[in-house]
């Protein structure tokens, strides 16, 4: 069992203070998604974390070892962090033999993850002449090619075509099914809502959220239900009732806060509405993102108080 | 370091150059404007000299070893690259000498094959009545060569990874070769004899006056190249990748 520990991490530049005092565990067998906007300090975590970039203070290990005392590292630990690392004149087959020799893998592994990002026909072209949901998915090559137990991903949906996206979200999936440690950042949070068990969520360096998706959600954005109706006066007299408030909205619709189709469902049928839709509105998670972070701005905007 | 460990760092180091055009397309012009030039010079009559006569050229074949060493390093500088390289090698000690043990050895291999040819052009084009390079002089240029532009190639490696630029690195040392060497280096004796390049040529010549001789001008030129090595080892240690 992997799993990632990161303690009081923190690190600085010059006066900045990109990741400011972090922790959080991530547990193998689930997909964690890694959220916050751009600069929140997801790509320095992930740094940190690979001992490319020095914490000023704090400590992040996997499986209790400081990545640079790993042996053969890739086996351990896969990542994607820049889909433009792989040189433009070399093939993408190239790329991955190198990284497949220094760290003593079988050039079989090279052929097989190419085969798996669905790259085995492009393997012997020159990287230059990848589109950018190409170099993509040969950055998740070089990511799997270890078969490693962890497996850390920098937004990898970036650049993908419908299909890829399709295929990303599939491969998340099977491999926290498979049991490892999966840590995928991203700021785009449909993305991340299809895909993760978990969430991690950074604002400004700072620790927002550490908790699983659903209750991510729940706790943030209460769920609702809309209706539509062909007659909107028989609608509100039967709701006012029940002591429910229902809100019209410009397209015709009308949503009820704080409440679900089974209980409005019997109470409009009863009173022999007629409808045109009833659904349940579930809160998503961008709804209970920003509903966050708004709260963090708000949090932040009032000076010289210490949590 | 160990060498289980050490040995699949620069497998994967030597990959990285063998699959990379543009570098065996430096390697092969070391020989090519090593003898090109100095059959040039040889047409003007040129070196009196009888060695160096025929390695009049290696100041062009020098450039080729330098943009050799210098665009494997930058290679890792551009976007994201070193990162990679650093994930799968953690240890960067480790790493940059891989790195330059990957450079070194084909210069060397290059540079004796240079330093041969060099010699055997030159044999084939001078005169009858030229004077001939005895063999133990043969033996010198040619591993001398070999040194010589090993060194140099290094030195560019290492200045490179202090400036994290191999446009940086060849604009100070291309001008450096072909220009202000030549010029200061004509001024005899003196501070100027320690250039990494003057002092390093020296063994590729029959006949020098005083100090540096053959090999402590190679030693000039290894303090050199150990000092850009040194502070391109430090600035890949400390520097967040």
């Amino acid at each position: 069992m992997t799993s990632i520990d990161v303690h009081e991490l923190t690190k600085e530049y010059g006066p900045r203070r990109a990741v400011d005092r972090i922790t959080f565990q991530v547990l193998p067998g689930r997909v964690t998604g890694f959220l916050g906007p751009n600069g929140a300090g997801k790509s320095t975590t992930l740094r940190l974390l690979l001992g490319l970039d020095r914490p000023t203070s704090g400590a992040a290990t996997l499986a209790g070892r400081p990545y640079v005392t790993l042996t053969d590292p890739l086996r351990h630990v896969g990542a994607l962090l820049d889909a433009q690392a792989a040189h433009g004149s070399r093939t993408g087959r190239d790329h991955l033999l190198a990284l497949a020799a220094s760290n003593r893998l079988p050039v079989r592994r090279v052929d097989q993850v190419l085969e798996e990002a669905g790259l085995a026909p492009a393997a012997r072209r020159r990287v230059r002449t990848y589109s950018l949901g190409m170099r993509q998915r040969l950055g998740i090559a070089a990511a799997l090619l270890g078969d490693p137990a962890v497996v850390l991903l920098d937004e990898p949906a970036n650049g993908l075509d419908p299909e890829g996206i399709v295929w990303i979200r599939g491969l998340l999936r099977r491999l926290a099914g498979e049991g490892r440690t999966v840590l995928v950042s991203s700021h785009l949070m449909n993305e991340t809502a299809s895909f993760a068990d978990h969430l991690v969520v950074l604002g400004r360096g700072r620790l927002l959220a550490d908790t699983a998706l659903r209750d991510f959600i729940d706790a943030r954005v209460h769920p609702g239900v809309r209706i539509r109706t062909t007659d909107p006066t028989a609608l509100k007299n039967v709701l006012a009732r029940h002591g429910h408030d229902p809100v019209h909205h410009p397209d015709g619709h009308w949503t009820v806060r704080h409440t679900r189709v089974d209980d409005i469902g019997p109470l409009v049928s009863a009173a022999g509405v007629p409808l045109l839709e009833l659904s349940a509105q579930e809160g998503t998670l961008e709804q209970a993102y920003l509903a966050l972070t708004a709260a963090d701005a708000e949090f932040a905007s009032r000076p010289h108080e210490e949590v | 370091m160990g060498p289980l460990t050490f040995a699949p760092a620069l497998h994967a180091e030597w990959i990285k150059i063998r699959t990379l055009r543009s570098q065996i397309g430096a390697l092969a012009a070391v020989p090519l404007a090593t003898v090109a030039f100095s059959a040039l010079a040889g047409l003007g009559n040129g070196d009196d000299d009888a060695l160096f006569s025929a390695f009049f050229g290696v100041t062009f074949g020098q450039i080729a070893a330098i943009a050799f060493g210098t665009t494997a390093v930058s290679a890792e500088f551009q976007t994201g690259a070193l990162r990679l390289s650093l994930a799968a090698v953690p240890r960067r000690g480790r790493w940059f000498a891989a790195k330059l043990t990957a450079i070194g050895l084909p210069v060397f291999a290059v540079g004796l094959v240079t330093g041969l040819t060099a010699l055997t052009a030159g044999a084939a084009t001078s005169g009858p009545h030229a004077h001939r390079a005895p063999p133990a002089e043969w033996l010198r240029g040619t591993t001398g060569c070999a040194v010589y532009l090993t060194l140099m190639a290094l030195l560019a490696a290492g200045l490179t990874a202090v400036l994290r630029s191999g446009v940086g690195a060849l604009s100070i040392l291309v001008p450096f070769l072909l220009l202000v060497s030549f010029v200061v280096g004509d001024v005899n004796g003196g501070a100027a004899g320690l250039l990494p390049d003057r002092a390093g040529q020296v063994v590729l010549h029959s006949t020098w006056d005083g100090v540096p001789g053959p090999w402590t001008g190679l030693a000039v030129t290894a303090l050199w190249t150990a000092a850009a090595v040194a502070a391109g080892a430090w600035r890949v240690r400390v520097r967040d990748a």
